[in-house]
């Protein structure tokens, strides 16, 4: 009854991607194991990758991730207001673990075992967010 | 009941990892098809979102019921954190220069604008998800089922109403249904396009 309610209340893309990922479920291990055969489908080993990355220690594996987020345009395009505090420390921690030679150019960035308020996690991502925009920019304007 | 009692009643992350790492292929295979079909409308990679529901299980932050199946577990978990990021890609922020002189990163003053999107944008949107629903039944043009099937998706029928509708058995429901998602899979790999 809720789920129904939910869908309702969804975009139609949104539902649909419900309906995909319910199959999935609802799909046999044999199935999914003949389609992976059919269609070359490396899957597996890009979940099992992932989960050896979470098991790894946080430095290391917020390294890894920031360095795969430079491809995905994880911190360009996001709204950080609207990221929970958790999700926002995380990104901030792996900027600076990716790039400790730009943190240590911000003013009040944080050593090791500080403490920053909510507030100003989100305050210094917008802020790296603003600058990768306008770095950006200036590459697009220097290459006309 | 005491939180030593529901404690009882979750895995521990370190029974999260053994329950994990003992899955077999097939599973692994069933959790990236579903982070790749949740990342199609959230700009995200599958292997982030993946990570990020590995990590926060083995954190603890999410925790696993004893009676959950792991994967539906995990799988509860994509969805969750695939909806916040694609509010967090919708919602838009106005940023407006340093407050003092110092222009200290923290007293950079941050707007957030009204989450509802603008009249254009909202029109734009609507437009592109108008597109990439043609795109999507022009890939079934030679299945009138699958195509009535894909627009009682679209308007919200899910379960026995959708079987209904398409007047096909529960095998060949499934089948048909399993065939949608194949070809989709294939003609969007990562995000929708028109």
């Amino acid at each position: 009854m809720t789920r129904k309610k939910t869908r309702q209340q969804q975009a139609p893309l949104d539902r649909l991607t419900d309906a995909l990922v319910d199959d999935v479920l609802a799909t046999s291990d044999a199935e999914l194991l003949n389609e992976a055969q059919a269609e070359d489908d490396n899957g597996a080993a890009v979940a099992r990758r992932a989960f050896e990355r979470a098991c790894r220690p946080a430095a290391q594996r917020q390294l890894q991730t920031s360095k795969r987020q430079v491809r995905g345009r994880r911190l360009a395009g996001a709204n950080i207001r609207a990221l929970d505090p958790k999700t926002a420390r995380g990104w901030l921690d792996e900027f600076i673990a990716s790039h400790p030679e730009t943190a240590n150019k911000l003013n009040d960035a944080p050593a090791a075992g500080d403490q920053l308020s909510d507030e100003d996690v989100y305050g210094m991502l917008e802020m790296l967010q603003k600058r990768g925009a306008r770095k950006q920019k200036a590459i697009d304007q220097n290459s006309r | 009941m005491h939180a030593k009692d529901s404690g009882a009643l979750l895995l521990t992350p370190l029974e999260v990892k053994r329950a994990v790492s003992a899955l077999p292929r097939a599973h692994w295979l069933r959790l990236h098809k579903v982070a790749r079909a949740l990342c199609r409308n959230a700009h995200f990679e599958a292997e982030d979102l993946l990570q990020d529901a590995f990590t926060r299980a083995l954190e603890g932050s999410r925790r696993c019921a004893r009676t959950v199946n792991i994967v539906h577990f995990l799988v509860g978990v994509m969805r969750s954190i695939a909806s916040d990021w694609r509010k967090a890609c919708k919602r838009r922020l106005e940023i407006i220069g340093p407050a003092s002189p110092t222009g200290l990163l923290q007293e950079v003053v941050v707007k957030v604008r009204d989450e509802r999107p603008a009249a254009d944008d909202w029109i734009a949107s609507a437009q592109e998800a108008t597109c990439i629903k043609r795109a999507i039944l022009d890939l079934f043009a030679d299945d009138g089922v699958a195509q009535r099937m894909l627009e009682g998706i679209f308007d919200g029928m899910a379960g026995e109403e959708l079987r209904s509708l398409t007047e096909l058995s529960q095998t060949q429901f499934a089948s048909k249904r399993r065939l949608i998602r194949r070809r989709i899979d294939k003609a969007f790999p990562q995000e929708w396009k028109p």
